[in-house]
């Protein structure tokens, strides 16, 4: 504003034309608009209908007006809260010693380095590798590796239960099993320094996987032949969404352990390996649907 | 509402671009040096002269015509008239677009008459110019950059408003223009220090809302 505008505006005020106006006439009493309600409505297509059935997907949800259905969204804010808090997480530093595992870090210092670098998660700390080489039976069949991954929830959750299940199921094989390490701040490759360095003819990796909505306890678990860096994707087979509401632990252990016999007996892993050669344990059934956990209750009367 | 800004109305921007010598020597100017002009009318005379100083300190223009009407705008030729024609000269036609850009935002934004009574049958003009261009100050015989208040009014209110001004403030009297000028007004330039000009410029615009208030006291 100019000068001149700011000494007039002031010069106003000081001869009081800048009181406050009076007050406004009381408006007349306003009629509420028309409540408008919109009634939900159930996904009436039969095709979604069908195929909500065998996803978690949100698929037929049906609709409220234009809009989603309030238990929707909330339970769609919760499976997403679910999901970032399972990436927060962190494995407690002495979770592994007090669960029987020899505990492992990878080159990563805090949590944020471990999501921003995922090179340093793929490579062992100096004391790690001088535990593993002291502490660590040489030349195991297996060597299995229990890691948070990017979901320490999970690690926690089931980690153990799942190391157990496989470490019998293999032995049942009569396959021998490494010393049980548990790796912090892991990432998928780390398994292939660690079984490079005790020498184990295939190394399996137990972590936790990125969480998925409303899925912050699923575990991933990649098995190689023939461990040592330089390994890649192609060279790994994988079982994903090991948990409660995916594959049961049982299910996931046979299948772990008949993997990891079937490339002893093939020399190979990951592309190369001929899953049909599996066994009965190895052989798909059809998995019943998934079912959506109900996390959140909407209020009476709001939503569906 | 009392001392509230009437902005002033540009009624006309012309420029020519490349004048006739003969023109440019009848209104003032110098044909060698100014060869594109500019003209405006606006309604109110005082904030034009202010907005054409502005205008010389943006770009290198001269001020080469500057008159008000007689009896002001209410009593306008035309609708176009208004109350003053200003006219400026340049070298090229670029110089005038920018000194015309700066003097619509002058008016815009700066120079105006203010409201003395809340009935627009009173105005006042209490101007403070805080560093003076090349035209008033060659007009007021002052140093470009130096303050100067530009005090206008109605005639028995501006006698009395530059009573005040010159009380209540250190300021000295550059020139007074008695009623009536050529819009029946009476006018005033003083300086001093710019808090002076300042001072001055209330205590008139406070004096002439005053007599507006309370003609007969």
């Amino acid at each position: 504003m100019s000068r001149t505008r700011q000494l007039m505006a002031g010069l106003r005020d000081a001869l009081g034309s800048a009181e406050p106006l009076p007050r406004p006439e009381p408006l007349p009493a306003i009629p509420a608009p028309p409540a408008r309600v919109y009634t939900p409505r159930p996904e009436k297509r039969p095709f979604a209908a069908e195929a909500a059935k065998h996803t978690t997907a949100l698929v037929g949800i049906g609709h409220v007006g234009t809009r989603y259905a309030t238990d929707v969204v909330l339970q769609f804010q919760a499976e997403l809260a679910v999901a970032h808090g399972a990436v927060a997480a962190l494995l407690p530093d002495d979770w592994a010693q007090q669960n029987g595992f020899v505990p492992l870090a990878s080159r990563v210092t805090n949590h944020r380095e471990f999501l921003l670098r995922p090179d340093l998660g793929r490579r062992l700390d100096d004391a790690s590798l001088e535990a593993l080489r002291r502490n660590c039976t040489r030349g195991p069949d297996v060597q299995v590796i229990v890691a948070d991954g990017l979901s320490a929830v999970a690690c926690m959750g089931s980690g153990k239960d799942l190391y157990e299940a496989v470490a019998r199921a293999c032995q049942a094989r009569g396959l021998t099993v490494g010393t049980p390490v548990c790796a912090r701040f892991a990432r998928v490759w780390l398994e292939d320094e660690i079984g490079q360095e005790v020498g184990a003819k295939v190394a399996m990796i137990l972590l936790g996987e990125r969480p998925g909505l409303g899925t912050g306890d699923g575990l991933s678990a990649y098995v190689v032949y023939d461990p040592r860096l330089g390994k890649t994707d192609g060279d790994r087979n994988m079982i994903s969404n090991i948990h409660a509401r995916g594959m049961p632990i049982d299910e996931a252990a046979q299948r772990l352990a008949a993997l990891a016999s079937s490339m002893i007996e093939q020399r190979t892993s990951g592309v190369a390996l001929d899953l049909a050669r599996l066994g009965l344990a190895g052989e798909r059934t059809p998995r019943p649907p998934q079912v959506r956990q109900k996390l959140v209750n909407a209020p009476d009367g709001v939503g569906r | 509402m009392i001392l509230e800004p009437i902005t002033p109305n540009v009624l006309s921007v012309r420029r020519l671009p490349h004048a006739d010598p003969a023109l440019v020597r009848a209104y003032g100017g110098d044909p060698a040096k100014h060869t594109s002009l500019g003209l405006v009318t606006v309604d109110q005379d005082d904030p034009t002269y202010v907005a054409l100083d502005e205008c010389t300190k943006h770009a290198p223009v001269d001020v080469i015509f500057a008159k008000s009407f007689y009896a002001g705008s209410a009593h306008a030729s035309g609708k176009l008239s208004g109350e003053i024609l200003g006219v400026i000269g340049a070298a090229d036609p670029e110089s005038i677009d920018q000194a015309l850009d700066a003097l619509v935002r002058c008016l815009a934004h700066d120079a105006c008459f203010y409201d003395a009574d809340g009935k627009r049958t009173i105005t006042v003009f209490p101007h403070v110019i805080a560093s003076l261009g090349e035209y008033l100050s060659k007009e007021a015989g002052l140093a470009p950059g130096d303050p100067m208040a530009y005090l206008v009014a109605p005639p028995i209110e501006a006698t009395i408003g530059l009573d005040a001004a010159l009380k209540a403030a250190e300021v000295r009297a550059v020139r007074v223009m008695t009623p009536p000028t050529e819009t029946n007004f009476a006018a005033a330039w003083l300086t001093g220090t710019l808090d002076e000009c300042e001072a001055a410029a209330v205590a008139y615009a406070a004096a002439v809302v005053d007599v507006a208030g309370a003609p007969r006291r």
